[in-house]
């Protein structure tokens, strides 16, 4: 079935439009990966400063506060050149079962960082006190951080195992 | 010039025969190599990023510059010491396709000028920190982290090509 939907979709104007732009693939993966490291820095300027061995000079509130919009920005770059790239060669991406998987865990890590941020702000000075600071922040560094590398993974390995469905 | 006689003799023993999927069972040793590069040539650009925005003054306004250096450049180095490792291990296992590969000449350029711009700051605009700690930047400082910034994305626009062209 998604086989079906990826044959329709590589045959719309604008699939064909980018299949023929040449320079359209390379440009969108700089992008893609520029905008990993911003994401992925990001999220580990937060979650060390969260396990207790970023430079403590910062609070907690403030790190998020400097590095989070950094995240959500980069995760619209991802957004956006990822769904391009997906029109470009859907059956590719399709396929994949990873490719599904790693959409998953991007909605999921997605989620629990905007919920950890909402808390963050509403409490900012228990969470700034390491001795009020909720257990959960611990839990949600931890649990980020390995979605975080695993989507990464997932991603770079589409493109080594995606033959192997054809 | 073409490619010196240590480099070959290196790329053909048995380790990094292997490294390039060269002997049986080693199909996977590339791509897990490649990925590590990923993650720490993703914390080299996403760590530089943050000092480069915060010279140009777009981010970490309320962070004095010398604290965000002491906190984030430390994390620059050691990730760049394991970009150059995981990096040297792919360029040796196809040293003589890298070698004469434009696009991994113009990567190396790139990164030798980003290394310059940093002596340069260093020494000069950097010296006198303590006075533009907490305001804007001088001119000499803003131009520092424009050059690096696009000396970096440079870097890993022209790393991932020779993806495309090797």
């Amino acid at each position: 079935m998604v086989r079906e939907f990826g044959t329709w979709l590589q045959d719309t104007p604008l699939s064909l439009g980018l299949q023929s732009t040449l320079w359209f693939v390379p440009v969108s993966q700089s992008i893609h990966i520029l905008s990993i490291a911003v994401l992925f820095t990001s999220a580990m300027f937060i979650n060390t400063r969260l396990l207790g061995f970023g430079a403590g000079g910062r609070s907690v509130s403030d790190v998020v506060a400097t590095h989070l919009p950094w995240m959500w920005r980069a995760l619209a770059a991802l957004a956006i050149t990822g769904i391009l790239q997906t029109i470009t060669e859907p059956v590719r991406q399709f396929i994949t079962p990873i490719y599904w998987y790693k959409m998953l865990l991007i909605v999921v890590v997605a989620v629990l960082t905007a919920r950890f941020a909402s808390q963050v702000r509403a409490h900012a000075a228990q969470y700034d006190a390491a001795a009020t600071r909720p257990a959960s922040a611990r839990t949600f560094a931890l649990v980020s951080s390995a979605l975080w590398i695993v989507i990464v993974i997932l991603g770079r390995f589409i493109g080594y195992v995606w033959a192997n469905y054809l | 010039m073409s490619t010196p006689d240590i480099l070959i003799s290196l790329q053909n023993t048995a380790f990094f025969s292997a490294i390039r999927g060269g002997r049986p069972g080693t199909e996977w040793w590339f791509p897990i190599v490649e990925t590590a590069h990923v993650f720490s040539l993703a914390v080299v650009f996403g760590s530089i990023a943050l000092v480069d925005l915060r010279l140009l003054g777009i981010s970490a306004t309320r962070t004095p510059m010398s604290k965000l250096s002491e906190e984030v450049l430390p994390w620059t180095w050691r990730a760049w010491v394991v970009a150059a490792i995981f990096g040297s291990m792919l360029f040796i296992s196809k040293a003589d396709t890298y070698w004469n590969n434009f696009e991994t000449r113009m990567k190396f350029l790139f990164m030798a000028l980003a290394g310059l711009n940093m002596v340069v700051f260093q020494l000069g605009a950097y010296k006198g920190v303590a006075s533009w700690d907490r305001s804007t930047p001088p001119a000499a400082a803003r131009l520092a982290g424009g050059v690096s910034l696009a000396c970096w994305i440079l870097v890993v626009v022209f790393g991932r090509w020779i993806g495309f062209k090797t």
